[in-house]
């Protein structure tokens, strides 16, 4: 098992939820998170004002799948993601030891 | 949990079963063979359909029967011995899974045999699994623990014996009243003030809550008891009814009460059944089954658990107020032995007194109708409250608010300046709670009390239309620059109580709102042009959030449609401020730092196009002058009394870049500019250096400045360009290093002396800096996606400018290449702005020829395009 961990931009949330649910994946994990990378975080000036932006707003999706499943979901991300423009984000794939289902103490595969 | 999981569906009906209820046949406690049968005799009394009070009595006379049982067989004979019930339980009103209260109390000569007793007592009672609070006390016991114990002293106020000793009880009293009571009442009064208090704190202060605590929060069961304490012992009266028939609630106020609380009762028994648990609060994983329970069922416009919890704070809201004013008025009557004063009149039939604003006399407002909008109106002016008894009397009087002060123009100007006011909350609250407000914008009836069952929005719909009022006021100084734009705020906060008034409907509450609020708006008499901005702010209040989240704000098309949507600056302006207002209002989840971001991306992007853009030149000339008006006049404020500025040296572009601190800064260090030929200066910001470069305009300027920084491995990160009318530059350079993270080897004393040099033409520029950059250029090439660069002249956007924009691909001494092409083509540079983001540079600079005029000429504008272009793909 597998944990896919996807930073995309916020706009095409929608988009990649509902790509992953065409290839089958009905579960996931979404949180709003802020960071930087290459694309990095700036200042404006407007009025006299000034306005800082020191990290990006993203969205982040945790998945589990089974190991057989892996590549399909990142390409299934990648393109529902993608805008060919910096910022689109990052996916990163984690080894899992094991899942457990808190209301029937269900196991593994059973339990995604 | 055999009572919970048998899932009666029997309805909560609404009648209220008195104390005889409608059972067919009645059951006795002793029907049931001991404790162990409280369950299942409380099953038998549901289904039998006894619910509301009667079931709590029902329930109390069963634990009593079987109490008394206990005590019977095992108490020792004679007076030692008083088994007594406290709290809600002494009070008969026990809930399904209510805790029991108990004390026994004993004569100190009879302590040997005390053990056997109480373990006769507790143990049954344990074995039921019920959360019994018991204590074995003595008279002086109990009188000493009620010195220090607030919750027991009002505890003793509902006690009551359900087996023993008659005379011991009675004894205890007497004692209780003589020490407690009589005397006592304004400690009683201060002491439950307190606790209200901090209830109020810990529970919050309204009784709108998404998850209301029926029995703690505010309008909640802890709100009537303390009333019902309070009167018992500041007036002695022993009930609800007795406090009407003394006339501190009027007929009408009683009924809705008492149907208040047996609404409540109601419901708390049912939540205990539904949680399997002593639960008093109405969670949201409740409420649906609750709503069910109660009758209702889902419409097409609402939901049956919207329909549910309405009724549930409207009852809320009808015990909080009405205790409220119950408390105003025992701290009156307490508070009395102040000298009587006489009340200031404030204008005729008003008068403030003891710091409340009263009407000078009850029955006036009858044929004065526009007292009323009067009464608030002094209210907001002076910051004072309304007394209670000038409350009760707008609330009963509230059928003279008639179409005839709905349209009057005059009350609507008092209403719109409460609104833009200090403390438009404080008001609008009081207009809600006295039911003024539905009454004179009949259209906010028909979110009054609206609930909407999602998690997100914690108020109902009318109070998230007075909190936002609340945070537009807050935005005054938050965003007090976004705020200066707004030359209309009484439109902005009109339509921030309106911007949800067409909730309550099904979809699209939005536009029918915004007809809503156009009617409203007729009605008061604004103009054309006010109305057109209200139905545009009401319209598209969720425009901006939407935008914001669900679209690329990098879509350059996108900006630009959004822009023209939006028309001008100052309606941005407003849109923006209410999107976050709306936002903070709705509750904890909605508003984030997350969102904030988002939306700012947003707001910046239009704001920037439109105030470069020819979108509507009027309007956008109008604000853009109003928010520099109020520049200059901060600047005037901040510079030396008698300073001689001559504010015509200054663009209103130059003077909206900056804020006014700043500005006058550069006044400041632009003085010594008659010593030295150029004034340089740096600060940290952040993660970034900040480079004020001041000195006399020349050409080739920027170019020999970008040289030198690039000289010096700094990334120039953003800048701002300008030149005053009397040809002083003023750049402002935000730099970053290209190599080392930190700065503290910078060495900008070798900086600046090669800038005085530079500046003076006294450095060679382009050799050093092919020498310096050669190997920054070996780039691997192809490994990276190359940005194709692009130059742009626009000579529409500006009457006087020439616009040059050169979007490419970021790298070192690329400013420098920029700038000294357009100086050797000689063009002058006025303006520019200058601003990296990721790996691309979109640079934007506001040029004329070296006639001082716009670039028109095709063939010119084709080969600096290609000048241009092949000074950005150097390698």
């Amino acid at each position: 098992m597998k944990k896919i961990e996807a930073i995309i931009k916020p706009f095409k949330l929608d988009d990649v939820k509902e790509a992953l649910n065409g290839i089958g994946i009905k579960g996931m994990t979404i949180s709003e998170v802020k960071g930087y990378g290459r694309q990095k975080g700036h200042k404006e000036i407007y009025r006299g004002a000034e306005y800082i932006v020191d990290f990006i707003p993203k969205a982040k999706l945790e998945i589990i799948v089974e190991a057989a499943q892996v590549d399909e979901v990142i390409e299934t991300i990648r393109q529902a993601a993608l805008t060919g423009k910096i910022g689109d984000g990052k996916i990163f794939v984690l080894p899992v030891e094991e899942v457990i289902r808190v209301r029937t103490g269900e196991k593994g595969k059973e339990a995604i | 949990m055999a009572l919970v999981e048998q899932n009666h569906m029997y309805k909560e009906t609404g009648e209220i079963s008195g104390l005889s209820g409608r059972m067919q046949t009645a059951i006795e406690p002793q029907d049931f063979s001991g404790l162990q049968a409280r369950r299942q005799a409380l099953d038998v009394y549901w289904q039998q359909g006894v619910s509301g009070y009667a079931l709590l009595r029902k329930h109390s006379d069963f634990i009593d029967h079987h109490l008394a049982d206990s005590f019977a067989r095992s108490a020792p004979p004679g007076e030692g011995f008083a088994l007594v019930a406290l709290g809600g339980y002494g009070r008969q009103e026990l809930y399904p899974f209510s805790d029991i209260d108990l004390m026994l109390l004993y004569d100190p000569a009879r302590k040997d045999e005390l053990k056997s007793l109480v373990e006769a007592i507790l143990y049954p009672l344990w074995d039921t699994g019920l959360e019994v609070g018991h204590a074995v006390r003595t008279l002086e016991e109990c009188m000493a623990d009620a010195s220090e114990d607030f919750f027991f002293r009002v505890a003793m106020l509902d006690a009551r014996l359900i087996a023993g000793s008659a005379p011991l009880f009675a004894k205890l009293t007497e004692k209780y009243k003589t020490v407690y009571i009589e005397g006592k009442r304004q400690e009683f009064l201060d002491d439950m003030l307190e606790q209200r208090l901090k209830r109020e704190t810990q529970y919050g202060r309204h009784t709108y809550l998404l998850e209301p605590h029926i029995k703690e929060g505010c309008g909640g069961f802890r709100d009537i008891q303390s009333m019902v304490w309070t009167a018992h012992v500041v007036f002695g009266l022993q009930d609800l009814a007795s406090l009407q028939e003394a006339g501190l609630l009027s007929l009408e106020e009683f009924k809705r009460f008492e149907q208040a609380q047996d609404y409540l009762i109601r419901i708390r028994n049912r939540l205990h059944y539904v949680s399997g648990r002593k639960n008093d609060q109405l969670f949201f994983e409740h409420q649906e089954e609750m709503a069910q329970a109660f009758g209702f069922t889902n419409a097409k416009d609402m939901l049956a658990v919207e329909h549910f919890m309405r009724e549930v704070y409207g009852h809320m809201q009808t015990i909080s107020v009405t205790t409220d004013l119950f408390f105003e008025h025992v701290e009156e009557v307490l508070g009395s032995d102040d000298a009587p004063m006489a009340g200031k009149t404030l204008e005729p039939g008003i008068e403030v007194r003891h710091n409340k604003i009263h009407l000078a006399n009850t029955e006036r407002i009858r044929s004065e109708p526009k007292l009323f909008m009067r009464l608030f109106y002094q209210s907001s002016r002076i910051g004072k409250s309304l007394h209670f008894r000038t409350r009760k009397a707008i609330t009963a009087n509230l059928q003279r608010v008639d179409d005839k002060l709905r349209h009057s123009r005059r009350n609507a100007k008092l209403f719109l300046s409460i609104l833009v006011a200090p403390e438009p909350f404080r008001v609008l609250e009081e207009m809600l709670d006295t039911g003024f407000l539905t009454t004179y914008i009949p259209e906010l009836a028909k979110v009054e009390s609206l609930a909407q069952h999602d998690v997100y929005h914690v108020f109902t719909v009318d109070r998230h239309l007075v909190q936002t009022i609340n945070e537009l006021e807050k935005l005054k100084e938050d965003e007090s620059n976004t705020y200066a734009v707004v030359s209309s705020p009484h439109i902005l906060f009109l339509a921030g109580l309106l911007h949800d008034v067409g909730k309550g409907f099904g979809h699209g509450h939005a536009d029918r709102g915004a007809d809503l609020a156009r009617q409203v708006g007729e009605r008061m008499g604004l103009t054309t042009n006010e109305l057109g901005i209200l139905d545009f702010l009401v319209r598209n209040h969720l425009f901006l959030s939407h935008t914001a989240q669900r679209r690329d704000l990098e879509d350059e098309d996108l900006i630009m449609r959004c822009a023209r949507q939006v028309n001008t600056p100052e309606k941005l302006a407003m849109l923006y401020l209410l999107t976050i207002a709306d936002a903070r209002a709705t509750g904890p989840t909605v508003w984030n730092d997350w969102k904030a971001a988002l939306l700012l991306e947003l707001y910046l992007k239009l704001a920037l196009l439109l105030d470069r853009k020819d979108l509507s030149a009027q309007e956008q000339e109008r604000s853009a002058e109003l928010g520099a008006q109020w520049i200059r006049e901060k600047v005037s404020e901040l510079l030396p009394q008698g300073a001689k500025t001559n504010f015509d040296l200054f663009s209103d572009d130059y003077l909206l870049s900056f804020p006014p601190e700043v500005i006058v800064q550069h006044i400041n260090y632009a003085k010594k500019l008659d010593k030295e030929d150029v004034l340089f200066l740096h600060e940290q910001s952040r993660d970034s250096w900040s480079l004020l470069v001041i000195t006399r305009d020349r050409s080739g300027l920027l170019a020999r400045i970008f040289g030198v920084l690039a000289l010096h491995n700094l990334n120039v990160l953003a800048a701002k360009i300008f030149t005053w009318g009397d040809g002083t530059a003023v750049d402002t350079i935000e730099v970053s290093s290209a190599i080392s993270e930190t700065y503290d080897w910078q060495d900008w004393e070798a900086m600046e002396s090669e800038l005085h040099l530079a500046i003076k033409q006294r450095l060679g520029l382009e050799h050093r800096l092919s020498r310096k950059l050669a190997p920054l250029r070996n780039r691997p090439q192809g490994v990276q996606q190359r940005l194709a660069a692009k130059v742009a002249i626009d000579n529409e956007a500006s009457e006087i400018y020439s616009i040059i924009e050169v979007f490419s691909e970021d790298r070192i001494g690329i400013l420098y290449d920029i700038t000294k092409a357009l100086s050797d083509f000689g063009i002058s540079i006025y303006r520019a702005r200058i601003g990296s983001k990721a790996d691309q540079v979109v640079d934007v600079f506001y040029v004329l020829d070296n006639d001082g005029k716009k670039i028109e000429d095709p063939s010119f504008i084709k080969e600096l395009q290609e000048g241009l272009l092949y000074a950005v793909s150097k390698q």
